[in-house]
């Protein structure tokens, strides 16, 4: 009984297929946009990273509420998957086959230690922070995004962050627009933060 | 320990891409609009083309299971002579072990069933297909041992 009235609170696979074929174009460029914000600074392509959603939300893999809208409900299983291919990638072992004597039968399984190693933790870590300072040397000229800015980084959000920048509610919006715009234009598909 | 401090050089720039996202979703349908035309951005293209894709592959891969699943199954209306003998023996056999009263008037009061011939066979099979009591079963199955 429990089973059946969750199954009615979900999209059939056919209906979220009806759904998605229904957006209108504004949502379709919404899609994209999100998923290349979730493609940047990793190393799969926007395109991809849709197809992988839409695969999953069609084959029932990933169900969607009823009351959920579905643009919002795709983004979610973009960002999982996103995430998923995040940390496969980082604990991808690299195989390599060593033949010392030559022969195949002397052949021998070299997998890769999973941990960073030392080098490879450093130059994440230098990335990670020429990155954040390329984003913040971005807003140089703008002391309020620049706040706003490192108040996101730092994990604040909301209304503390809205009172940080001492931005009303609409200019508020519109500064993380106007971040947002920015970033989009000035970093290079594959490299944006 | 070593990936700890990776994760967490990582989440300022997780964090800025979510506040991203969630400004995505909360920018109007029009300014959306507006920005792409600014930017001569294909998106919605891009993402049309990903879904299509998608549902191609989604089909692909359903007609795939659907002929992994129906191979191997004969449907019982179908041609009982296109079994090779063997086959049609061992259904027969498999019948008469579970039905010996149907296979009785069947056969006519045949219980040697060893010296049938594979005309037997057929014809006994046929007639059971035209009362409707053979059972579906996989083409390459043996007899069912239950």
């Amino acid at each position: 009984m429990q089973a059946r009235d969750t199954g009615a609170l979900l999209l059939t696979e056919l209906e979220v297929k009806r759904a998605i074929s229904a957006l209108a174009p504004p949502s379709w460029l919404r899609l994209h946009k999100a998923a290349r914000a979730l493609c940047r600074n990793a190393h799969f392509d926007a395109e991809d990273l849709l197809q992988e959603a839409f695969e999953r939300a069609l084959d029932g893999s990933r169900q969607c509420s009823r009351t959920l809208d579905i643009v919002h409900f795709l983004v979610g299983v973009m960002r999982s998957i996103a995430s998923d291919w995040r940390k496969a990638r980082r604990r991808r072992p690299e195989m390599s086959l060593v033949s010392p004597t030559g022969t195949l039968q002397g052949v021998v399984i070299k997998v890769r230690d999973q941990r960073p190693a030392a080098d490879e933790w450093l130059a994440s870590t230098q990335e990670a922070t020429c990155l954040r300072q390329a984003i913040l040397d971005l807003f140089a000229d703008d002391d309020v995004a620049q706040r706003m800015l490192e108040g996101i980084m730092d994990g604040i959000a909301g209304e503390e962050l809205r009172s940080l920048t001492q931005l009303s509610q609409t200019q508020f919006e519109s500064k993380r627009r106007f971040i947002r715009r920015r970033i989009d234009k000035a970093f290079p598909q594959e490299r944006k933060p | 320990m070593t990936r700890n401090k990776d994760s967490h050089q990582q989440a300022p720039i997780d964090r800025l891409i979510e506040a991203l996202v969630e400004d995505i979703l909360a920018t109007s349908d029009a300014d959306l609009l507006s920005e792409a035309q600014a930017d001569d951005d294909n998106g919605a293209t891009v993402t049309r083309r990903a879904f299509e894709r998608a549902s191609r592959t989604i089909a692909l891969r359903r007609l795939a299971q659907n002929r992994r699943s129906a191979r191997g199954r004969r449907v019982v209306g179908g041609n009982i002579r296109a079994l090779d003998p063997k086959t049609a023996r061992g259904w027969l056999e498999e019948y008469m072990a579970s039905h010996p009263d149907a296979a009785r008037k069947v056969s006519g009061e045949r219980s040697a069933r060893d010296r049938l011939s594979d005309e037997d066979v057929y014809g006994m099979l046929e007639a059971l297909q035209k009362r409707g009591v053979l059972k579906e079963r996989a083409a390459d199955q043996g007899p069912d041992r239950r």
